[in-house]
């Protein structure tokens, strides 16, 4: 006891004058001077209100609310108050209330990568990913064009430009807002929520089933679409219904330059955001469309195509968790042989505390099933594990490494994969 | 240990609690004023819960009615009314905010972010001057020309408001 007495007394001697110094006493001095300066406020705001009418209408004024918030502390004036400061704020609050229309805004997106594998055939290197632009411009209150223009690096040639969407929207209310154009097809959820920009994602690459350029959902859609909040209170559900050319030749293009057929596709997405569950999505849709395969085909070439499809989502980063499921029914027209593919993908992953909450490891299983006697896809089955993390270096930049463990068929070897990339918006 | 000893060590852990108790501001103390819900008055809306507070600033509710849209006004980073916004309402981090309307202009569901407005009077020329504006703002500095909402039926300063 004697050797802890000392010790106890020195802890507290030591740690009093550290509490004192982490709150000092306030000086009189300067709550006068702040005092001071803020009755110089009122009295001038006093002299400004005196000189203009009082607003018509019956508003709820400071008179209306409670004696508990009155004023009991002086805030600080703001740093770099003045007429300097009055100027900008007052050029500021001009430009606020200036509309102009049409109101462009453009908006960036790339990303650089690196992979190697262990796959026979494969060469490891950088890659330049996609260049990828958005333009959103407010053509009046109501109106509005959206566009999203991408560049690819080509092995064959130097580089290509698609018009990945093109939309203009007019708004009636909430409930009711009409698009035409082309769109990312609102099936799911991650088709509609990252779109190009790769910096969005926590991942560095989309799930396999919903890849650009891949056909396994039809990732475009060209036509109209309405969509809007339906009255539901606290259940927060919302619709998007859609009708189009669907899929084209090949049929990982939605028929820009017209429908293949004289069949259209329509799709239906509904999906909830409940009140009392911020942060949670769930959804399904369902899609359906005649697809025409050029050339002959022994069972000939027309198809029907239903695709239907689930999600949930929580979207908060601590944890966040993805999940999707599809299932896309064919039957041919001519011999009514159907057949059913699915595919679905789960990822979590968590924003950790330490570092200015910059890490965020994430992990995904991802799973499609093809059958043999799939009549319109080439084989696309896979069996994939990744294993990342992502890390914020800026609020507008992240570098990602990713580890992936995955085959393709069930004769095909384990493939283990290192990829990394770093992606940003501008 | 004998009763010496023992007094020792209630008199030192009585003035380190004691220390502790003085150093601790109080609840009072620390807490700022709450937040009001404020609108243009001509906006034709009185009272809003927590959650419809929530759609409008997260973009999901856009009009009051078809033929007047929301206009959403924050604070710039470092205010008050900002912080009070982003922890309660929208539970996010700046970066997580930003992130949020960069991403909500890109999915075609909104045509423009919030407008940053950098001080209390320019707050008060916009929410005057611009039909539908909604913003966040001290309670204490309330002035007349504008509306203020209930919160879960609540006015700034009573017991269960949401915004503080």
């Amino acid at each position: 006891m004697r050797r802890r007495l000392p010790v106890l007394a020195m802890m507290f001697f030591a740690i009093s004058p550290a509490w004192a110094q982490s709150s000092p006493p306030v000086d009189q001095a300067e709550q006068i001077r702040v005092l001071l300066e803020r009755v110089q406020q009122l009295e001038k705001r006093v002299a400004e209100l005196e000189t203009k009418p009082a607003a018509a209408g019956a508003v709820v004024t400071a008179a209306n609310i409670p004696a508990a918030a009155k004023p009991e502390m002086v805030p600080a004036p703001p740093p770099g108050s003045g007429h300097q400061h009055e100027t900008a704020e007052r050029q500021a609050a001009t430009e606020q209330l200036e509309v102009h229309y049409p109101s462009l805004q453009i908006r960036g997106f790339g990303d650089v990568d690196f992979s190697a594998t262990d796959q026979k055939g494969t060469t490891s290197g950088f890659n330049e990913g996609q260049l990828d632009l958005h333009l959103a411009s407010a053509l009046s209150r109501k109106v509005t064009y959206f566009g999203e223009i991408t560049f690819n690096a080509q092995p064959t040639s130097v580089y290509t430009v698609d018009v990945e969407r093109s939309i203009i929207r007019y708004d009636y209310n909430d409930f009711f807002k009409l698009s035409f154009g082309r769109y990312h097809t609102p099936i799911g959820y991650w088709n509609t929520a990252f779109h190009h920009g790769a910096w969005l994602q926590t991942t560095i690459a989309r799930p396999d089933f919903v890849k650009f350029g891949g056909t396994f959902i039809p990732v475009h859609f060209l036509g109209f679409l309405a969509e809007g909040n339906i009255p539901s209170g606290g259940a927060g559900l919302s619709y998007n219904v859609g009708v189009g050319n669907g899929r084209g030749s090949p049929i990982s293009r939605p028929g820009d330059a017209g429908d293949i057929n004289d069949n259209r596709a329509w799709v239906a997405n509904l999906y909830s955001r409940p009140a009392r569950l911020y942060g949670l999505q769930m959804g399904v849709s369902v899609y359906r469309d005649k697809i025409t395969l050029l050339g002959t085909q022994p069972n000939g070439n027309n198809f029907r195509e239903w695709i239907s499809a689930a999600h949930i989502v929580w979207t908060k980063e601590t944890p966040e968790f993805l999940a999707e499921f599809a299932n896309v029914n064919h039957r041919n027209i001519l011999t009514n042989f159907v057949t059913n593919s699915q595919a679905f993908y789960a990822q979590v992953g968590y924003r950790l505390p330490w570092l200015e909450r910059t890490l965020k490891p994430y992990y995904r299983f991802e799973h499609t099933h093809v059958p043999l006697s799939e009549q319109v896809f080439t084989n696309q089955n896979l069996v994939q594990s990744i294993v990342g993390m992502r890390y914020d270096i800026t609020n507008y930049a992240a570098f990602k490494g990713e580890y992936r463990y995955f085959k393709r068929l069930p004769t095909d070897p384990w493939v283990n994969g290192a990829f990394f990339q770093t992606d940003f918006t501008f | 240990m004998n009763a010496t000893n023992k007094r020792i060590v209630t008199f030192l852990w009585t003035i380190l609690w004691a220390s502790l108790a003085l150093q601790s501001p109080s609840t009072a103390q620390t807490r700022g004023a709450d937040i009001a819900v404020v609108v243009n008055a001509d906006t034709p809306v009185t009272d809003l819960s927590l959650s419809e507070v929530r759609k409008v600033l997260l973009g999901e509710r856009q009009y009051w009615n078809s033929k007047l849209p929301v206009v959403l006004l924050i604070r710039a980073p470092e205010a008050r009314e900002r912080d009070v916004v982003l922890r309660v309402i929208y539970q996010m981090s700046e970066a997580q905010f930003k992130q949020y309307w960069v991403a909500k202009i890109f999915r075609a569901e909104a045509a423009t972010p919030p407008r940053i407005v950098y001080s209390n009077d320019m707050q008060y020329e916009l929410l005057t001057a611009l039909p539908g504006s909604i913003a966040f703002v001290d309670s204490r500095n309330i002035r007349a020309g504008v509306k203020v909402l209930r919160v879960d039926g609540h006015l700034p300063g009573e017991k269960d408001y949401p915004l503080r």
